[in-house]
Order: structure tokens, then C-alpha cells, then sequence
């Protein structure tokens, strides 16, 4: 996000300075049409298999499910660490790995959380960010949801860093198959209320996850860490000031 | 990344800092007390709300709204939402702006916030930032056992008190959300305002027909 707002901030308007109006959406109405795609299936498919999936198996269960799935993404994980220099955040995804797929029956139990070994999220779209490069226009895929090049690029490099990857080279795709679709439905499952929530307040649905993904993906970026000095400028932010007008700018 | 813009930045705050000096003065300094009381005492009154069960939908946005106009900066949130289009809206337009404003802030986030209700927030930190304002760090701990959820505060000074700007709940600061949401809205109209007044008008009309309270009780 910092590449971003550093970039709006250079080119805005003094009393908004880091205003991050114009989205870069270029695709915009392509990128709206495969969004009510998706909200097509998901209507029809995967929210009913979702709420089926949250009903039917019991709360430990799905845990074990999304705990599995974490732990086969270890691998993933750990070569972006790496490749961000993030030498204690490998060292705790290599260890959780081990203690987790031992200790914890595969990885259907996560003993490693409760030794202060928490999960964090990486992935190459986040390395690159890390690296300097910007998210590019926003882009909106179907099934795959939000994707912008940086991230998109990132999805498609991850599956070089991931074992399963190799193993099913030249066999039946099964098995990935078989965990692409259940990370989704588990995914879906765990969002439920929440995306309910944002849909029903939300002006603008479309923009709103936009900018939910945009946000969500600058705060994984920094690993959590807000950047407080880059947040805008809201001094003499009010509809009272005599300033000139800049409307339609 | 960019050095020169963070320059700029600092260079830009530097000057705010000696020109907000010069004309405040020390007296406006240490006005506005301990910003992490101010924050407890409202994270407090806002869950004894959302988990008043006795109350109504209704009761409850009232006591929420309260709540809102006395410890949020609700002009300075409304004005940022607007972005490039602070000043496209004409006196009438920018009077039923705020009013929908108010009221949509109330009812989206009694629904958002139902998920807290019992829950217990505890302040974990706390910095100056410029002159006039704070940000308080926070975080969710939940009784279930359930990661616990960060939550920063953006306070201002006004009139001699810290109100609430914005809030950023993992990550997501709610103000830009909407800000982006909002101004999207009247870009796809062609700029033109009462685009986004319909739109506030059509979510507000919908939330009262109970859209919004059924899934608050889902939650």
C-alpha cells in the first residue's frame, strides 16, 4: 500500500493529498460483470454447499479440515518468507510444520498455535509487493474472485513452491482439485455471516469488496503493522473551510 | 518505495506542527485528556448496546446514535467519504448528505458490530500523532476462544475533546471504505451527487424494511 498511496499522494490535490480516488480499475465493467458471475454461483452453488458444509459437520471437524489445509500450504508459505528475508518467520513456519504434522496427527490438529507459534499468510503476490512492485490495475476473474496482475502473477508462481504441485505432475489433478474446491467451501463457510453482513450494507457491493481486498492485502503486506504515518491528511478535512473549490478536478 | 513522497510528507507535517503552533498557541496542547479512556469508556457504552437484549432494533440504533454524535467526529467522517466530491454537493444536496450519512454509519454498523456483543475490549496501546490527534490500539478477546480481533482507533481533537475519525478493524479502515465505495458511486453517475443520495436513501429504505435487522440477529 505504501507504493500506492506514495503514488496518490504525489499526484493529488494539496488539501486531500493522499487521496486514493480513481480507483485503477480500468476493466471496470468486465471486471462487474464476472463479479455478478460469481455471486451467480455462489447463489446457486457454492453458498448452499457452504451452508450445507457449515451445518452438517461438526465445528471440530471443520477445524481439522482448515487445519490440514494450512499445514499443506507450509511449504508455500515458507518459500516466501524466505524470499522476503523474513528469517524468524520462516524459522516459525518451518517449526510449525514439523510440530504440526507430528505432533498434531498430520496437520489435522494445530499444537504450534498454542506454543506461541501463531499461523501468518504469505504468498508470492505479497514477496513481489515487498519487492517494490505495485498491484497494478484491479482485476475481478471468475472463481478466482479478486486478482490483480501482482497477485494473479503470485497465484500462478505459488504453484512452483508447492510439493503437490510435482506429485501430480503427470497423474489425475484429483487430489489438488479435491483441495482447491474444499479450501473454497471451507473458505465460503467461515464467511458466511460476515459477507451477508457486507452485502446488505454496503452502497456499492462491488466497490466495497474492491476496497476490502485492497485494504485486507496492504495490512498482509506489512504483516500487520499499520503504517500510521501514511494515513491521509484530515486536519482541515470539513464542508465549512473557505477553500477553493475542487470539485470535479 | 518512494522516499521522496514520505519526505514530502514529513516536510508537509513539520510545517502543519509550526503553523498550528503559532496560532494555538500551548494552552490548545493537553486539552483533550487520556485518549485511552476516551476510548474504553466508548468501546464500553457501545457493547452495553449491541448487547442490551431487551432493546429493540429500533432502541438500540436510537442509544447507538446517541453514542455517535457525541464521541465521533460524524462531519469530518462525512466529509472525507465524499473525497474528490467535497464540494460537488450544493447546500440542500450536502444537508440530506449528512442526515443519510448519519443514519446509514448507525445502521451499518449496529448490524457489523452484532457479532461483539459480550465481548470485552481491552486497550493494548497508544500514540500522539500531529498536535490534535491519537491513534489507541485495542484488541477483541473473545470468550470462545476465537483469535482475538485488533481494533485501532483514529481520535481528533475537537472542541477541546478527542472524538472518533476512524476505525480499523484487522486491518480495513472503515472511513476509506467508505470513502471508496461513495465516491465510486457518483464517478459511475457521471459526478452527479444524487446518485449517491439515492443509493444511501435505497440501503437506508431496505434496512428498515428489516433486511438489515434479520441477519443481525442471524449473527
Amino acid at each position: 500500500m505504501g507504493a500506492v498511496l506514495a503514488f496518490a499522494m504525489l499526484g493529488g490535490a494539496p488539501a486531500l493529498a493522499n487521496d486514493t480516488d480513481g480507483e485503477n480499475d480500468p476493466l471496470e465493467p468486465m471486471n462487474r460483470y464476472f463479479f455478478e458471475l460469481n455471486i451467480f454461483f455462489d447463489t446457486i452453488l457454492l453458498k448452499p454447499v457452504a451452508t450445507w458444509y457449515d451445518g452438517v459437520v461438526p465445528r471440530p471437524g471443520r477445524d481439522g479440515i482448515r487445519n490440514f489445509l494450512d499445514n499443506l500450504r507450509s511449504p508455500v508459505i515458507l518459500a516466501n518468507d524466505l524470499l522476503q528475508g523474513e528469517w524468524n518467520r520462516a524459522g516459525t513456519t518451518a517449526s510449525r510444520f514439523g510440530i504440526n504434522t507430528t505432533v498434531g496427527v498430520l496437520g489435522l490438529f494445530d499444537p504450534a498455535s498454542r506454543w506461541g507459534m501463531k499461523q501468518h499468510s504469505e504468498d508470492f503476490g505479497q514477496t513481489l509487493a515487498v519487492w517494490g512492485t505495485g498491484e497494478g490495475p484491479y482485476l475481478f476473474l471468475p472463481v478466482l474472485g479478486p486478482a490483480p496482475p501482482r497477485d494473479l502473477t503470485g497465484f500462478v508462481v505459488d504453484q512452483a513452491f508447492d510439493p503437490l504441485t510435482y506429485i501430480y505432475w503427470d497423474r489425475p489433478k484429483t487430489v489438488p482439485v479435491t483441495r482447491f474446491v474444499v479450501n473454497g467451501v471451507d473458505q465460503r463457510a467461515r464467511s458466511l455471516t460476515t459477507l451477508d453482513q457486507i452485502e446488505r450494507t454496503s452502497v456499492d457491493y462491488y466497490a466495497t469488496v474492491r476496497n476490502l481486498y485492497r485494504q485486507s492485502r496492504a495490512n498482509e503486506i506489512a504483516n500487520g503493522e499499520t503504517d500510521y504515518d501514511a494515513l491521509p491528511d484530515i486536519d482541515y478535512l470539513t464542508f465549512d473551510t473557505n477553500e477553493p473549490d475542487t470539485a470535479g478536478m | 518505495m518512494s522516499p521522496h513522497a514520505s519526505m514530502k510528507t514529513a516536510l508537509a507535517s513539520i510545517a502543519l506542527c509550526a503553523t498550528l503552533a503559532l496560532f494555538q498557541g500551548p494552552a490548545a496542547a493537553q486539552a483533550a485528556g487520556d485518549p485511552k479512556a476516551f476510548v474504553d469508556g466508548v468501546a464500553e457504552q457501545a457493547i452495553a448496546i449491541i448487547s442490551d437484549e431487551a432493546a429493540s432494533t429500533k432502541q438500540r440504533e436510537e442509544a447507538f446514535r446517541e453514542l455517535l454524535r457525541e464521541n465521533a467526529d460524524l462531519d469530518r467522517v462525512a466529509a472525507f467519504a465524499l473525497g474528490q466530491y467535497l464540494r460537488t454537493p450544493d447546500d440542500a444536496q450536502r444537508a440530506e448528505y449528512r442526515e443519510l450519512v448519519e443514519t446509514f454509519i448507525v445502521k451499518v454498523y449496529v448490524t457489523r458490530l452484532s457479532d461483539y456483543n459480550d465481548e470485552k475490549l481491552e486497550i493494548t496501546g497508544s500514540q500522539k500523532r500531529g498536535e490534535n490527534q491519537a491513534i489507541v490500539k485495542s484488541e477483541i478477546r473473545f470468550t470462545s476462544g476465537r483469535e482475538p480481533v485488533t481494533v485501532d482507533w483514529w481520535l481528533i481533537e475537537k472542541d477541546g475533546a478527542y472524538k472518533i475519525f476512524d476505525v480499523n478493524v484487522v486491518g480495513i479502515w472503515l472511513a476509506q471504505e467508505q470513502r471508496s465505495t461513495f465516491t465510486t458511486v457518483i464517478r459511475n453517475n457521471g459526478g452527479r451527487f444524487d446518485a449517491l443520495l439515492e443509493h444511501l436513501r435505497a440501503q437506508i429504505g431496505k434496512a428498515e424494511k428489516g433486511d438489515l435487522s434479520g441477519i443481525a440477529q442471524g449473527g
